[in-house]
């Protein structure tokens, strides 16, 4: 790789944060395209070819549904939350908070 | 939409064959929804150009396949050499050679050892498998180290066209069945008149050999025969499209099924389908209408299988037709 070992770290936070923020995301209904939009409007930028198959695989875990249906004259593929997805979001939601506040009080001791 | 359906195309030949259609079928919703945004904020249909920067954001082909597949395997030595968005294609690349390989190498084995006394043959035969491998290997380590740039570089307007939609008109494989459905049901329908077409030479023994069928053969005979000419029917307007190919592929299952019931009653019947005064040449001749019967009911029970299936996930996937 001739990543930076900046773009490294960096995209190694961002991959568990997406999961968490796509999961966060779909407890409302949403297709591919909106929810990347959804998650832009919220200041997540995240790429189409990172996005689409992670819904993909979110899936294959059991922690989403997904239904085709037709929408504007178009079939597409609505994305949401599955109970067992809801069930890990909640566990995944306290893991991060339990973390973030470690982490303030890690800051908080340190000068950056 | 050119550009879009060339794109898909080229995502659609990465991918594994059992999810294509449904992948494809979601690229291409959620890519003509960012497009009409697009169209929506300049108030005017997108240029090539436009077009093109979307596709070229959305990702590399190879890219995005290889990310598309769940295997997730790469190759790591300590650290990782070749990622899982490549490994698949390094690994068809390395079977695909090794393959070719070895195959040449069976057909120079008897050169080889001709040559060398037989003693080193096995080394003499690794040098070139070993190589393959090590060549295959750093070139895809080469272009997993260089990924960022070699497979950004690229531009949709080079995509290969789109080949012809199989939905659009006759393919191939639609006037090849139809030509053999036809040869068959004209084999079935002379042979009765002309029996040189089932036995050839042999065919001159057939009145010292007495052979005759159970009474009520003419009525499978028939039955079979009306089958196979609405097979031919169905599939003739299956060729020209002027039968949609999902009801064309109906028809075709509940032909085959009803085919299955007889054979299966002919199987029920058996094993005495034809008499002779030679007990040994009805034997061998009912048991090849028996192998022949068997062979063809685990034939269509397998398309039946594999039409219903087919069906089920269209209809359980609510897919739309196939579009790249």
């Amino acid at each position: 790789m001739n990543e930076s070992p900046f773009e490294n770290l960096r995209l190694e936070l961002r991959r568990g944060c997406l999961v968490l923020a796509v999961l966060a995301q779909l407890r409302a209904e949403h297709y591919g395209y909106t929810l990347r939009k959804a998650l832009a409007d919220d200041g997540l930028e995240i790429e189409e070819s990172t996005l689409y198959p992670l819904l993909r695989r979110l899936e294959t875990q059991g922690l989403l549904v997904s239904e085709w249906r037709e929408e504007d004259k178009r079939n597409k593929r609505f994305y949401r939350l599955s109970k067992d997805g809801k069930v890990i979001l909640k566990q995944l939601l306290e893991e991060w908070r339990s973390m973030g506040e470690s982490l303030d009080r890690i800051l908080r001791e340190v000068k950056v | 939409m050119n550009l879009l359906n060339r794109y898909l195309q080229a995502v659609a030949r990465l991918l594994p064959k059992a999810r294509r259609d449904d992948i494809v079928a979601e690229l291409r919703a959620n890519i003509l929804s960012q497009m009409e945004d697009r169209e929506e904020v300049f108030k005017r249909p997108l240029t090539e150009d436009e077009q093109a920067e979307i596709l070229r954001h959305h990702g590399n082909p190879t890219i995005i396949a290889g990310r598309y597949r769940e295997d997730n395997l790469g190759l790591a030595f300590g650290r990782q050499l070749i990622g899982p968005e490549l490994f698949p294609f390094y690994k068809m690349s390395l079977t695909v050679n090794l393959v070719i390989t070895v195959v040449i190498l069976a057909g120079l084995i008897p050169a080889i050892a001709q040559m060398t006394g037989g003693a080193i043959v096995l080394s003499r035969a690794l040098i070139p498998l070993v190589t393959q491998f090590v060549i295959v290997t750093l070139i895809f380590i080469a272009l997993e180290r260089n990924k960022a740039h070699v497979l950004d570089k690229w531009d949709p307007r080079k995509l290969p066209v789109v080949k012809a939609n199989p939905d659009d008109g006759p393919t191939a494989s639609n006037i090849f069945t139809f030509i053999i459905t036809a040869l068959g049901t004209l084999w079935v329908a002379l042979t009765p008149h002309w029996p040189y077409l089932l036995l050839g030479p042999g065919a001159l023994y057939l009145p010292q050999l007495e052979l005759k069928f159970w009474p009520q053969w003419p009525a499978f005979y028939w039955t079979i025969l009306v089958l196979l000419c609405t097979q031919l029917v169905v599939q003739f307007f299956g060729v020209f499209r002027w039968l949609p190919s999902r009801k064309a592929r109906i028809a075709d299952a509940i032909l085959r099924t009803a085919g299955i019931a007889v054979a299966v009653l002919l199987l029920l019947k058996g094993p005495n389908y034809v008499t002779s005064k030679y007990p040994e040449v009805a034997y061998w001749a009912n048991l090849n209408f028996e192998v022949c019967i068997g062979g063809w009911l685990a034939i269509a029970l397998w398309r039946v299988g594999w039409i219903a299936f087919s069906l089920f996930r269209e209809r359980h996937q609510m897919l739309p037709a196939r579009q790249y």
